[in-house]
């Protein structure tokens, strides 16, 4: 099962580093001709009579061409594989686009969070007294609120600010002159929007369970031998921090650190549903877009869920293998 | 340890945490930018009416007296004035909590009811059809975001099916509603009340009840796994007990101790799925009233609504904490 | 002498685990009689935990017993069994391993009970002492009211009343009747106060009076035969000889029949009437006490006696011969007597298997020794083994 999860996880990442190579289309450019256009294999059909052909000509009996009956499926195309949207926009090349932005959250919100809640827990464990009991009561103070309400406020007050960075491969005009090579949609977007103000706000609802289980570890190696012994011979507390307990502490962060991507995914994907997004390229964000049309278009919001989905089991399936394997205690906080 | 003193003691850190959760939201407003009797006032208002209105809001006071006149206000229920109505914010609120709980209780009784016979079924067959269904069905149930969820079942289920509604629920069905017809003994209202509200909840209800039902069924069978392993399990099945009783006087007992812990952890995710359950099914709940509060810059009634879901975390995780008490022998000892 | 209770004829059970097949049990025979102390006594990985498991069919998945007949005499039964299943019934004994699984469940109580090693994880650590074992009289009670049907054990219980009695205790199952039953139970198992203990949970006891109450539960059902598998291992050794002597007077006072399993010679010593030494899944010799003890004739039993260092007392724990007890992996076994590779007397026959061989009347060993004399001549050289 695993192995599953690592192949979806390695997919993703794929897709959403090479989303320049990979989508069909532009996935901002708007084509009002073709807008809520289905999927292949769910166009509309009619049936139409054709004539019959042999050796290229038709075949006439009783002085009438003979036809026969045909379905023709109407309104698909494979240049739109997945369908368009509402303003005829690739549905597959945004969702493509969209790994992009649930990547780049979920793993940097993570890494913010879990730089902020080790530092802090490992300091409240070692030292424990006063430190200790501070953190503590903070991080209770901090599980009373729930975590989507906290995001939804801080989101609110702070705004979705995001900074813009160009997309290497395509200001390199790699992607560009691959693209034209093949014959494909030119014009990719130039820039990534890396939604900034979300990244901290995730980070800063999702520090307190790295805390937790970061002092857990410090808590027990503080007493250990190794420890003490490193203490007796003078070393300085940074140092023991730096050099032994953390070391010792990784297993149990790292597991904790899968299982957190999962979570800031969906926490992302839903603020970005409740239209608190720091770019409209976002799973979240089409799936509120598709959501007004789900009475005549259902793949507009159901591509960009399933992605969630598949994304969000590959990283659950390789936590829960971590989790077997390494064994450490640790709680945390699951989906939206 | 008694109870009572168990009790008082864990009260004490939760007014703690409570006013905790009190500061921080207090110091929410002042990182937004702009003043927030802004919100009141068109863009070209004198400078004169600017500062009488936040006179009269109380927003010309220094910032101290401000946060102490809002703590002093709590225990009364005074919660401020909401800037859109002009209404008490804690009014606001509590006239959308019953509409949040019925939706939340709902979930949880359809998490528990499926989620620990399934739990313990998929425990129990191992290595089994029904195991593996369970074991994909919790999988999927914890990886999948409860508003794109909400979406499909309305696709399916409203949209092309036609057995649920697709509209927001009217003004008039709910709990409160059938309660009332019943003591008024209109019987036959109270019942077509009842298939009502069950035709507007049911889809909701499934929506944010699958997370938990997922993760309950999974820690059920962890946990079935683990206790039927245990001597005092070989021991039960040795003095010829049937295996009802074993696994579910036994095991299952447990079993559901320490998830019941996890559980009050899972409130804040719970209230967090109701926001935003709320939101794909327009229900005119605590969580419409936040998104909606936050966008129109209602500081005074969002502040009100996180204190009040906060407030509720920590009374509930103080109510399990004491059932765990009462169920778990060993931690009265200690 | 009359019939055994209980004849076992080649019982084996296995394990299928990863590391393939285990088999940790492999073609035992023995036979009990009534009213007797039967010892079981080997190192940890003979076998002689599964065997007792295997008796009471309680070995769990991935284990197994795949083969052997289990004559367990009790005319009610043969007569309850003959119309149904002739077949599984010879005289007034009925084999165990033809009946049904349900069948076989509802002897665990009236027939069968079991006392387990660790009192402590024996016992469900959120019920009362009390109602543990007032659960064990109510077992015996429905049998004995109802003895064909398991039907009516479980009627009232559901999982609905379950959740509810979580919350707010369950007592559908057991009846009044059988609390007060429990209390005696304790109070004749030598608990003081045994009416304020049996409201009181596991933790709230030691271990040794943890022992008792679960000594009490199995004699709930008043069976006729007590499996009592190393019963005062987790003990302190004053609270050990407490244990065997409240065992003991128990037995003679109802003549129980018990099976007592053990690595503690002292214990088998003290306690036991005829006694099998367990080596590998095998019994590799087996007689009464005083035959066994006395005239010990595998080099197995030799090595664990002169180990040993007093008999009689309490604290006789093996450290026996130089080498580890073989894995039991079927692919792993050698053709080979088992012992062979650390039994200071092998000799080239033992490259063949040896069969159970008489010694003298009731008491055989799985070794050559047992027809002929030790011949130096024969034995294999020092570090045959040692690939």
């Amino acid at each position: 099962m695993a192995k599953i999860g690592v192949v979806l996880i390695l997919l993703i990442v794929i897709v959403a580093v090479f989303a320049p190579f990979l989508a069909p289309h532009d996935p901002t450019a708007q084509d009002l001709d073709v807008s809520q256009q289905p999927p292949v294999g769910f166009g509309s059909t009619s049936t139409e009579e054709v004539p019959v052909q042999e050796n290229g000509s038709v075949v006439i009996e009783d002085g009438n061409i003979v036809t026969e009956e045909r379905t023709v499926t109407e309104n698909t195309s494979w240049s739109h594989a997945l369908g368009t949207d509402g303003n005829g926009r690739d549905v597959l090349s945004r969702v493509i686009y969209g790994a992009r932005t649930s990547m780049i959250v979920g793993i940097a919100g993570t890494l913010l969070a879990a730089v902020f809640g080790v530092v802090v827990g490992l300091t409240a464990g070692y030292y424990g007294g006063r430190v200790e009991d501070t953190l503590m009561r903070a991080s209770d103070i901090m599980l009373a609120f729930p975590s989507l309400v906290l995001a939804i406020a801080l989101v609110g007050v702070w705004g979705t600010a995001g900074i813009k960075i160009p997309d290497p491969l395509v200001v390199s005009g790699l992607s560009e002159t691959i693209r034209s090579a093949l014959g494909l949609a030119v014009g990719m977007p130039e820039t990534i929007t890396v939604p900034g103000t979300v990244i901290i706000v995730v980070a800063l609802v999702n520090w307190v369970w790295f805390a937790r289980v970061a002092r857990g570890e410090a808590l027990s190696l503080r007493g250990q031998e190794y420890v003490k012994a490193a203490r007796a011979v003078g070393a300085n507390n940074s140092y023991i921090i730096r050099k032994h307990v953390f070391p010792n502490a990784i297993t149990p962060i790292m597991v904790l650190a899968t299982i957190q991507v999962a979570a800031i995914i969906l926490l992302e994907s839903a603020l970005s549903f409740l239209g608190f997004s720091g770019t409209n390229l976002s799973w979240g964000f089409d799936i509120s877009q598709g959501r007004q049309f789900q009475s005549t278009s259902w793949w507009i919001a159901t591509m960009p869920g399933l992605a969630i989905v598949l994304t969000v089991i590959g990283l659950n399936l390789v936590g829960d293998w971590l989790r077997d394997a390494l064994d450490p205690d640790i709680g945390g906080e699951g989906g939206v | 340890m008694s109870l009572a003193r168990f009790l008082l003691r864990r009260s004490l850190q939760g007014i703690f945490v409570i006013w905790g959760v009190v500061t921080v939201v207090f110091g929410l407003r002042f990182i937004a930018p702009g003043a927030p009797e802004n919100v009141l006032l068109p863009p070209d208002v004198s400078e004169a009416t600017r500062q009488q209105v936040a006179a009269e809001l109380g927003l010309d006071q220094p910032l101290y007296l401000q946060y102490f006149d809002y703590i002093v206000g709590l225990p009364v229920g005074d919660m401020g004035t909401s800037l859109v109505t002009r209404t008490p914010a804690s009014g606001r609120v509590l006239s959308t909590l019953p509409a949040t709980l019925e939706l939340a209780i709902a979930a949880t009784v359809v998490a528990i009811v499926i989620a620990i016979p399934l739990g313990v079924i998929s425990a129990t067959r191992r290595h089994k059809p029904a195991d593996y269904g369970a074991t994909l069905f919790s999988l999927v149930g914890i990886s999948t975001p409860n508003f794109w969820l909400g979406i499909m079942l309305v696709i399916i289920f409203s949209v092309q099916i036609g057995w649920f509604p697709s509209s927001r629920r009217p003004v008039g069905i709910g709990i409160d509603a059938i309660l009332a017809d019943l003591v008024a003994l209109q019987l036959e209202a109270a019942a077509s009340g009842l298939r009502d509200w069950l035709y507007y909840i049911t889809l909701p209800a499934i929506t944010l009840g699958t997370y938990f039902t997922a993760l309950i069924t999974r820690l059920t069978r962890n946990g079935m796994l683990e206790e039927l392993g245990e001597e005092y399990v070989r021991a039960a099945r040795a003095k010829g007990l049937p295996e009802t009783l074993v696994r579910y006087k036994h095991a299952l007992r447990n079993t559901l101790i320490p998830i019941i812990t996890v559980l009050g952890l899972q409130l804040g995710t719970l209230i967090g799925g109701a926001v935003i359950t709320e939101r794909v099914f327009r229900w005119p709940g605590l969580g419409t009233l936040i998104i909606n509060s936050i966008q129109a810059r209602d500081w005074p009634v969002v502040q009100a609504s996180i204190i009040i879901i906060g407030v509720g975390f920590v009374v509930l995780n103080i109510l399990v904490d004491a059932l765990y008490t009462y169920i778990n022998p060993q931690v009265g000892e200690n | 002498m009359a019939d055994p209770i209980l004849d076992v004829r080649n019982l084996s059970t296995q394990f299928f685990t990863e590391e393939g097949q285990v088999n940790a049990v492999d073609s035992v025979s023995f036979t009990v009689e009534e009213g007797e102390v039967f010892g079981i006594v080997g190192e940890s990985g003979s076998g002689k935990s599964v065997t007792a498991l295997s008796l009471i069919d309680l070995v769990e998945s991935p284990g197994d017993i795949v083969d052997g007949e289990i004559w367990y005499r009790n005319g009610e039964l043969a007569e309850a069994v003959r119309e149904d299943s002739p077949d599984a019934v010879d005289g007034t004994a009925v084999d165990l391993r033809q009946l049904s699984p349900s069948a076989r469940r509802s002897l665990r109580g009236p027939s069968f009970s079991m006392i387990f090693q660790d009192p402590m994880s024996s016992l469900n650590p959120s019920l009362t002492v009390g109602e543990q074992i007032a659960e064990a009289v109510e077992v015996q009670r429905r049998a004995s009211a109802n003895p064909r049907s398991t039907r009516s054990r479980t009627q009232g219980y559901g999982l609905g009343s379950l959740l509810s009695g979580l919350v707010f205790d369950s007592r559908e199952f057991v009846r009044s009747e059988s609390r007060e039953r429990a209390v005696e139970l304790l109070d004749q198992v030598g608990i003081p106060d045994p009416e304020e203990r049996a409201t009181e949970y596991p933790h709230q006891f030691s271990g040794g009076m943890l022992q008792r109450a679960m000594i009490a539960q199995a004699l709930a059902g008043e069976p006729d035969i007590l499996i009592a598998d190393e019963p005062t291992t987790a003990l302190d050794v004053t609270i050990q000889a407490q244990i065997l002597d409240q065992l003991a007077e128990i037995q003679a006072a109802r003549g129980m029949t018990i099976v007592l399993i053990t690595h503690n010679l002292g214990v088998i010593a003290r306690m036991c009437d005829r006694v099998g030494v367990m080596y590998a899944g095998e019994f590799v010799e087996q007689g009464s006490l005083e035959a066994v003890f006395d005239r010990p004739t595998h080099p197995y039993t030799q090595g664990l006696l002169a180990s040993s260092p007093t008999v009689d007392g309490a604290e006789g724990r093996l450290e026996p011969i130089e080498g580890n007890v073989p894995s039991l992996v079927d692919s792993e076994m050698p053709d080979r007597c088992y012992f062979a590779d650390r039994c200071p007397k092998a000799m080239e026959e033992c490259l063949d298997k040896p069969p159970e061989l008489p010694v003298e009347d009731g008491h055989s060993a799985k070794c050559y020794l047992a027809e002929q004399e030790y011949d130096p001549e024969t034995a294999l050289p020092e570090g045959y083994f040692d690939e």
